[in-house]
């Protein structure tokens, strides 16, 4: 397959065969496997407790709870499917504030990390003070997303004590950094043929900017926006786990008190929320039409 | 100027064109929604800072941004003797740590690439029909036409299930389950199955997703060609559609790796393995050595983020 003669050689050509990649993978895995002691007895329940446990969870997941299995639930608590709905609630609302964050801090970073809108003609000193900002916001942005959202949401919630706005931020800051990235990325990948039209006529840079760049980049910001809001989500149900009250916090305490049958139902719940938002995101995908879908990675 | 009738008639003719723009009731409903729900979340936040008062919030922080600095600094006040501090922690726990998660991260990444490369054709629109890339392959009953209508959209849902649950989630069910310990006594060791699964599971349905697409972007002439010929599926999908979307897979899988081993790291906040589990233990007790794991975690993020983006670039 490898050796065209006259072919130019890229990376992937020099790797030459595909198979040495492979084969250098497997022994990689081999390697990984080894030194973290993955035997196929780590695979399976231990003893006999372990087992019983996995069969109930595995058999409760046929019988979701319809209501509370904890015999000590008040009489006038919620019903069960109610208290489910508001946890997604919650969930979507932590994540709905946290997109409203994220996405202006994230259009300004893009912008800012971006140089498709940089004038063509600039003196030395401008130049150094673009390529400054550029930097200064890439390595801004990259510092935000390095700190995973649940140890935002730890730090945040140490240093301002509980409250919603904690937990917003928590996800909006590592979020903007990706989406920042991102939107700074799909500007520059932008035809700039527009913009340098525009500029050759006389206009500023800001303005090449919102006529000539944004808007062809528009309908790719939305959708990977879209499907960032989709990733907050699932962000958002984790965030239960370190206290926040979404649907998370009551998988994890049924969990902890062995109500499998309730923990299948906040499970369904979360599953049928997740997959109803990724239709819709399919739907917006589907009817912006844009150029690049999310194939951008990240 | 304004009025001369050149001017109207353009600004009638501009007019006329945003008229015509292409409207969809699909995406204003789409927005509404959106506005309404994040308008709701901030007005049904309640008091949005918490109930304790500024003064409170201000002194708690401030104490906070304290205990961060290391603890030989905070009685002396020379930076200097945080340098020991830190190799102490990185030579004692952190550097094995670190190790562990990028392991973890990095089986668990191939581990789901090594299950949905065979996945693939079952999830691909053109392969998985009954007349592959539209041409009809002449042979199969009744149940291989059904068989072949369902299994398409069968798959991509799985794949749809399995990225829908966090990582972080399964990682704590599986960890009751499968048990977080093996061997007894002496030879007693935490078992990083639990980590490595959950993070596998949920980059199955994401890697699926991902060169799924790929291969539905991918030019259909050659795979054509070898069905019409009168190749297998999976001949064709080994022979044509592999070796084509290659280098886009490996951008992925790499892009992929990079996420892995930052959510490696936050998976060990169920106590066990990687730097998480650092991380939570020092959490509320000594939040300097935390912060330092903080660090630590996200220098290694940085340099993974660092490593992919240039392969990836080589690759593209």
């Amino acid at each position: 397959m490898s050796a065209h003669v006259g072919l130019p050689r890229s990376l992937a050509g020099r790797l030459g065969a595909r198979r040495w990649v492979v084969v250098g993978i497997a022994i990689t895995f081999l390697i990984c496997a080894w030194s973290l002691g993955l035997t196929p007895a780590g695979l399976v329940p231990p003893d006999a407790r372990h087992w019983e446990r996995t069969g109930n969870f595995f058999a409760a997941a046929l019988s979701p709870a319809m209501d509370y299995q904890d015999p000590d639930t008040p009489d006038d608590a919620n019903p069960i499917w109610l208290k489910g709905l508001l946890g997604l609630f919650h969930t979507l609302r932590y994540a709905f504030g946290a997109m409203s964050i994220a996405i202006p801090l994230a259009l300004v970073m893009g912008f800012l990390g971006a140089s498709a809108w940089w004038p063509e003609r600039r003196g030395p000193l401008l130049g150094v003070l673009l390529r400054g900002v550029f930097i200064t916001c890439r390595f801004v942005m990259s510092l935000a997303r390095s700190i995973h959202e649940l140890i935002w949401a730890l730090l945040l919630l140490s240093a301002f004590g509980m409250s919603p706005l904690a937990g917003m931020m928590a996800l909006a800051l590592p979020f903007s950094g990706t989406l920042g990235k991102v939107f700074s990325e799909l500007i520059d990948e932008e035809a700039r043929e527009a913009a340098q039209a525009l500029q050759a006529v006389g206009h500023g840079p800001i303005q090449t900017f919102l006529v000539g760049i944004f808007p062809g980049a528009l309908p790719n910001l939305i959708t990977y926006s879209f499907y960032r809001f989709e990733c907050a989500l699932r962000s958002s149900a984790v965030l239960g786990f370190v206290g926040i009250e979404t649907i998370g916090l009551y998988i994890q305490l049924s969990h902890e008190e062995f109500f499998y049958h309730e923990v299948w139902t906040y499970l369904y719940f979360l599953l049928a929320l997740i997959v109803i938002v990724d239709l819709w995101s399919a739907g917006i995908r589907r009817h912006l039409n844009p150029a690049t879908e999310w194939r951008t990675v990240r | 100027m304004e009025n001369s009738p050149v001017r109207t008639e353009r600004i009638e003719r501009v007019l006329e064109l945003r008229r015509q723009r292409p409207r969809s009731w699909f995406l204003r409903v789409s927005w509404l929604i959106a506005l309404a729900m994040i308008a709701w979340a901030w007005a049904s936040s309640g008091p949005l800072l918490g109930r304790l008062s500024a003064e409170r919030r201000r002194q708690n922080f401030l104490n906070f941004c304290g205990e961060l600095v290391p603890s030989p600094v905070q009685k002396s006040g020379n930076w200097l003797e945080a340098f020991p501090w830190a190799w102490e922690l990185l030579a004692e726990d952190g550097f094995i740590a670190l190790l562990i998660t990028v392991g973890i991260a990095t089986a668990a990444i191939i581990l789901a690439g090594a299950f949905v490369l065979p996945l693939l054709p079952l999830a691909s629109r053109q392969l998985a029909r009954p007349g592959p890339f539209g041409v009809w392959p002449g042979r199969g009953g009744r149940i291989g036409r059904i068989w072949w209508r369902l299994i398409g959209p069968a798959t991509r849902f799985g794949f749809v299930l399995c990225r829908a649950i966090p990582e972080y989630l399964i990682a704590f069910l599986l960890l009751s389950l499968i048990g977080a310990h093996r061997g007894t006594g002496e030879f007693r060791y935490e078992n990083a199955w639990p980590l490595v699964l959950a993070l596998a599971i949920h980059n199955l349905g994401i890697l699926g997703r991902l060169w799924g697409e790929v291969v539905e972007n991918a030019d259909g002439a050659a795979p054509t060609h070898g069905i019409a010929s009168g190749g297998s599926r999976s001949g064709v999908y080994a022979t044509r559609v592999l070796p084509a979307g290659f280098n886009r897979f490996l951008i992925y899988f790499f892009y992929r790796w990079e996420t892995c081993v930052k959510d490696a790291t936050v998976l060990g906040m169920l106590g066990l393995l990687t730097l998480g589990k650092l991380i939570a233990l020092s959490k509320g007790f000594f939040w300097d050595e935390m912060f330092f794991y903080i660090l630590l975690g996200s220098a290694v993020i940085l340099v993974g983020d660092l490593f992919s983006t240039y392969l990836r670039k080589r690759l593209r």
